[in-house]
């Protein structure tokens, strides 16, 4: 069936997109419906990946669609990766979206939409490919960031919209140079010409392309210093949309760069270039994020400077990537590894800040005091990901450090990992800090806070990811490695 | 570059017919300019308002509906001369295009976007009538 098939995951969601969108606007009394139509849509892409990774996945991996689109262990990862994302999202948004009131099927259409352009986006092997479905999955995240009524919601649509547009100008021209060197869109293609000694004569025009790739993909990343979006973004996008942003978006730019830099750009002549750039880049982003986040008082606009220095913690995982097969290896697994744990505990922390917020009006961190009487669940909840979040054993988000830290020190970087772990230090104070407000303090206020069941799923899921992957690290482990061995071949 | 004399001489030629003319009645010709003779005339009327108005923001609903058929037609026709050679896997292709446009029909006839009459608007008030009309008239040729 040359390949419809290997789409499948993303044709379900997609096609959960425009049920979502008949059914709003034929059947509008049903509209309670709608996050139930989005969920099985996700349910089946998840199952469809599944069915894949029992089939004849093994060996070699699918490249469908002329070599420009590949369903293997990689993309099935982050599949997995965003089709969680999504469900945990379309389940808190449920009670924002029912007070908004309006546009109902376009919002759970359109993050259907995003969640499709991200597993493509894993999935691409091609430049145009990639360029595309970064547009596929941009373009519906501007709406969503300006999805709120406020000002501030506006802005930060705007502000969204004109930072992409600039990252997919500079991506675009990247890719222009890059295909103008080597005369082919194909990443494997690309990867053969910069391997080859031909490619020595064209060095120059090689670099500027890498780098402008770089910048383009450094927005999407949030790293520094193409950060400065990310605070305004989080704080002003409706909740649900800033969680999804925080991690799906970032999510899919570090898959896409793992694989491009890897597949396409991982021959010598590049490697040690782009490998000390991401190194200085995954510092600075560290440092800054980190220090910044210790001096906010609003809970998103933290939670946006902590993503930041969060992406620097990815990078060190790439910026350790080149040289060895081995290490090659261990880097892009622990960027893997760190991704997924960093979804699910962020999206937790996001989680429940929506249901907090929703309740007592108010993102300000000293709000937040005293939560603990109020709703035990929800403070609990939040605790535990902010735990997770700046890497205490035997939390998840520790044994991601651990892995990061250990591709590190093997690629020879061991100052970068110095800077991580006095950044984790500092990062404890400032997550740590919001916990502690959690339990303690607060004006004796004892009014509950509840939580409707979609949120509780959804905060529940979300956690219960976390403390499973906590206990029981290894198979996430091995998935990631198992992934990562594919971009290696 | 043998052959071309002949169209570089055709090229100076036609270029220079035109200038030296222009030339000649800028330089030669007798000037006694009136406001009559600097309006507008023959080709067109007497500018009115600025050229940036507002536009109904329906013009825009329109050309993106355009937008939505001009594409499916783009696609339908090379579509319909490759047939053979695709076969079902294009058939199958094409059909999802058509089932993702379907989806985008079906929103914008639901969402009133084809309503474009003023009637069918729920919230349209007819507005009140209008006095004696007045028409402006223009003067040419008497200098205001």
């Amino acid at each position: 069936m040359n390949g419809i098939d290997t789409v499948g995951p993303q044709l379900s969601v997609l096609g959960a997109a425009g049920l979502i969108l008949v059914v709003d606007a034929l059947m509008p009394q049903h509209r309670r419906m709608l996050p139930f139509i989005a969920l099985f849509g996700l349910i089946v892409s998840a199952l469809w990946t599944v069915s894949w990774v029992g089939r004849d996945f093994a060996p070699a991996d699918i490249t469908t669609f002329d070599g420009t689109f590949s369903l293997d262990q990689y993309s099935a990862f982050f599949y997995f990766v965003f089709v969680g994302i999504t469900a945990t999202v379309v389940l808190a948004s449920i009670d924002w979206v029912n007070r908004e009131g309006r546009g109902q099927g376009e919002y759970y259409a359109l993050v259907m939409t995003v969640c499709s352009g991200l597993m493509f986006l894993s999935a691409s092997r091609d430049l145009i490919t990639i360029f595309l479905s970064l547009e596929l999955s941009s373009i519906p995240q501007y709406i969503l960031a300006g999805w709120g009524k406020d000002k501030r919601s506006s802005e930060a649509g705007i502000k969204y919209l004109l930072v992409g547009a600039v990252a997919s100008s500079l991506l675009l021209y990247g890719m222009a140079l890059l295909y103008g060197a080597t005369g082919t869109t194909l990443l494997d293609g690309i990867g053969a010409y910069v391997a080859s000694p031909e490619a020595e004569a064209n060095r120059g025009l090689l670099v500027l392309a890498m780098v402008l790739l770089m910048a383009g993909f450094g927005f999407k990343m949030a790293v520094v210093p193409f950060q400065m979006w990310v605070p305004d973004v989080y704080q002003g996008a409706p909740t649900p949309v800033a969680a999804f942003l925080s991690v799906g978006s970032k999510g899919a730019a570090f898959a896409v760069v793992v694989r491009v830099f890897i597949v396409a750009l991982g021959a010598d002549l590049l490697s040690d270039d782009w490998s000390m750039i991401f190194a200085i880049l995954a510092a600075v982003s560290m440092t800054l994020g980190n220090v910044m986040a210790v001096s906010q008082t609003d809970i998103k606009r933290m939670l946006g400077y902590s993503s930041i220095a969060q992406a620097g913690n990815f990078l060190i995982g790439l910026a350790a990537v080149s040289g060895g097969d081995e290490r090659f290896t261990l880097g892009a697994s622990g960027v893997l590894l760190f991704v997924a744990a960093y979804a699910f505990t962020n999206l937790g922390a996001f989680v429940a800040v929506i249901a907090i917020s929703q309740r007592i009006g108010s993102d300000q961190i000293k709000d937040y005091a005293g939560m603990w009487r109020r709703s035990p669940v929800l403070a609990l909840g939040l605790a535990f990901c902010l735990v997770s979040l700046t890497g205490i054993p035997p939390t998840v988000g520790f044994w991601a450090k651990l892995y990061i830290f250990n591709a590190g020190i093997r690629a020879d970087l061991g100052w970068l990992v110095i800077i991580g772990v006095l950044n984790s230090v500092v990062s404890a104070y400032y997550y740590l800090g919001v916990a502690r407000q959690l339990f303690t303090g607060g004006d004796e206020s004892t009014e509950r806070v509840p939580t409707s069941p979609s949120i509780s799923l959804s905060l529940g899921a979300a956690t219960l990811g976390v403390l499973v992957f906590s206990i029981i690290p290894m198979p996430l482990m091995s998935a990631a490695r198992d992934a990562a061995e594919v971009l290696t071949k | 570059m043998e052959g071309w004399g002949g169209v570089a001489i055709m090229v100076a030629l036609g270029v220079g017919f035109g200038a030296v003319n222009v030339a000649l009645s800028y330089f030669a010709g007798p000037r006694h300019p009136t406001p009559e003779k600097e309006a507008a005339y023959e080709c067109g009327m007497p500018p009115v308002g600025d050229a940036r108005e507002r536009q109904s923001v329906k013009f825009y609903l329109i050309a993106m509906i355009f937008l939505l058929f001009d594409i499916e037609v783009a696609f339908l026709g090379p579509w319909a001369m490759a047939l053979r050679d695709l076969g079902w896997p294009g058939f199958i292709q094409i059909a999802l295009f058509f089932a993702i446009l379907a989806v985008a029909f079906i929103y914008v006839w639901r969402k009133g976007v084809l309503d474009w009459g003023p009637e069918t608007d729920p919230d349209y008030v007819r507005p009140p009538k209008p006095g004696p009309a007045v028409v402006k008239r223009y003067n040419y040729g008497t200098g205001n």
